[in-house]
């Protein structure tokens, strides 16, 4: 989702857009902390998982104004849902939601200016090729042996088959944040991303930044300490350059958290385990938090089923028990070939949480 | 004009048969490098397996283990002192990765780039990361054709830095490594039928190198300890 703020696309000379476009992005990650500057002006949430957490896109929306709202801006943020950056921020202008299936067809009517290439945007019209559906029309092959690479990647953005584009991205757009705030923002975690000049970071950030170009810029990412409760939450993964706030800090106690040392693989999608007794029935953990049985082996999405050798728990773990009681009990287990996993029973069912390779 | 151009390559010709220069002379010639500054730092633990007490810039380090046998870890510390040292290091194709165990074992999070899902993208990916990075470790998941594993190397080599793959078995990395590290041996400690908890791994890891280790050498480490880092064990 992108969130396009009009009256904060222009830069003055005194830095107050970029101020007010700081205030946006702190209301944003209220709501939701993967907010990303991409330029002055824009900046991006992922769509999927705050919408489920909010109970759906229409009432993310509505969030999302009522947290606006409270920023002082001339003129309205304006928010759109579209795959990929080049379709979310035109999408963003008319304030639309454009599925896959419908992004082609949303694309075709923007005039050929929207891809920011001047030369383009002169030479197209020229030849009756005016909107970016016209120019989509156009063979990719012949577009690129005719304008070059920068062109066939216009020539993709413009078709939807690519979400983006270069240019779209303002690569020193946090740093200049950091640098207008000052010491006012909250100690960054990551203070070398965007505050230092060092030689080996602008390399590295170079770096980061080129393979987002090409991969998307969910696929580069950077840590996050953030001091959870579970293994998934202690720390998070964020894009390359996303903004540098940092919620909850590590020092801060977290009961329940466990002891070192931490699993080395941490499943963002836990996989279904199955727990079995010697008798082949299947384990799980009783309303007081026990076991209901010695566990013996274990397999991991239907797979082959592994023999346990020893486990350690089940420790309950309560956690959100002011916002939904949610109740987790943690099973560490050490397989027959001296495997060590970390097993989480949930919703009557046991997952596999993390690995310790 | 004719004469002119033979006369080009005449001038050539005698720049190719001049005496060769003094290999003395050239060992001086060269830009001086001091040899600290060609070797990353590793943790402490570590030192006595590596031929220099360190990753040397340039070369690779292939780190063989089964999954779920400690390789992660071995691999991962090899970023900690680089990491703390100031050096940047990219992690390419270790979905999933588990970050508060990487801060356990020393590693400086805030100098490390990952890139968990490359697919079929992650030796270009991988290049890109050496332009732009000390230390790169690749975890590899498919067996590597002889001609990407060889340019990675040159490419590591030229640019002086430290290719760390991590492997499940020997063959999917089809060049050795300048060093080559297994963990042949390795033990959970701490749980027992529903007591205690996971409280450090023992295990043995073993070194083939080719310059200046090429006899085998083992030594057991603590691969995490108790406190989530590496470090020797007592022998028992």
């Amino acid at each position: 989702m992108v969130i396009h703020c009009p009256d904060l696309i222009e830069e003055g000379s005194r830095g107050a857009e970029l101020r007010t476009f700081a205030a946006v992005l702190a209301a944003v990650e209220e709501l939701c902390p993967w907010v990303t500057p991409v330029r002055l002006g824009i900046c991006t949430i992922p769509a999927r998982g705050p919408s489920r957490l909010l109970g759906g896109e229409g009432a993310m929306l509505h969030a999302l104004r009522a947290q606006l709202g409270a920023v002082a801006l001339d003129a309205t943020p304006q928010l759109g849902i579209a795959p990929g950056l080049f379709g979310a921020q035109l999408a963003a202008r008319e304030g639309e939601m454009v599925d896959q299936d419908d992004l082609s067809s949303f694309l075709a009517p923007w005039p050929v200016s929207v891809l920011g290439r001047s030369e383009l945007a002169s030479v197209l019209p020229r030849i009756g090729v005016r909107t970016l559906g016209q120019f989509a029309s156009l063979g990719h092959r012949e577009v690129f042996a005719r304008f070059g690479t920068d062109a066939a990647a216009c020539h993709s953005a413009a078709s939807g088959e690519v979400g983006e584009l270069v240019g779209l991205r303002d690569a020193g757009i946090a740093r200049r944040l950091a640098a207008v705030l000052g010491p006012v923002l909250p100690a960054a975690v990551q203070p070398s991303f965007y505050g230092g000049t060092g030689s080996a970071e602008r390399r590295a950030a170079n770096s980061a930044t080129r393979l987002q170009q090409w991969l998307g810029p969910e696929a580069v990412v950077v840590a996050r300490p953030q001091g959870g409760r579970n293994p998934s939450d202690q720390a998070e993964l964020v894009p390359f350059g996303s903004w540098p706030v940092d919620g909850r800090s590590k020092a801060a106690p977290w009961p329940g958290q466990l002891p070192p040392p931490a699993p080395i693989t941490v499943f963002g999608d836990p996989r279904v385990v199955e727990v079995f007794d010697s008798t082949a029935k299947v384990i799980t953990v009783s309303r007081q938090g026990f076991l209901t049985a010695v566990p013996d082996h274990c397999a991991v999405e239907g797979g082959r089923l592994r023999r346990i050798a020893s486990w350690a728990g089940p420790w309950p773990v309560a956690e959100r028990w002011w916002v939904t009681p949610r109740r987790r009990v943690r099973l560490q287990v050490v397989t027959e070939s001296g495997q060590a996993i970390l097993l989480v029973f949930e919703q009557q069912q046991w997952w596999l949480e993390a690995v310790y390779d | 004009m004719w004469l002119l151009y033979e006369r080009m390559f005449a001038s050539v010709d005698r720049l190719e048969t001049r005496p060769a220069l003094d290999e003395h002379l050239i060992s001086r010639i060269r830009p001086m490098v001091a040899p600290s500054a060609r070797l990353l730092p590793v943790v402490e633990a570590l030192q006595p397996l590596l031929p220099d007490g360190g990753l040397r810039r340039g070369s690779t380090t292939v780190v063989v283990a089964p999954p779920g046998h400690g390789g992660a870890t071995l691999a991962l510390t090899l970023l900690s002192a680089p990491s703390a040292a100031g050096h940047w290091c990219g992690v390419v194709g270790m979905g999933d990765p588990g970050i508060t165990a990487m801060a356990e074992l020393g590693v400086d999070l805030r100098r490390v780039v990952f890139v968990p899902t490359p697919g079929g993208k992650w030796a270009e990916v991988a290049g890109e990361l050496i332009d732009g990075t000390d230390v790169i470790l690749i975890r590899l998941g498919l067996p590597v054709p002889h001609a990407v594993a060889r340019n990675l190397i040159a490419k590591a080599r030229d640019r002086s830095a430290v290719l760390v793959i991590l492997t499940a078995t020997s063959g999917q990395w089809p060049i050795g490594g300048d060093v080559e590290l297994s963990i042949p041996h390795a033990a959970w400690v701490g749980v027992n039928a529903g007591h205690g908890h996971l409280a450090g791994r023992r295990a043995a890891v073993s070194v083939i190198g080719r310059r200046g280790a090429n006899q085998e050498h083992t030594a057991t480490l603590w691969l995490p300890s108790a406190s989530g880092d590496v470090t020797v064990a007592a022998a028992r």
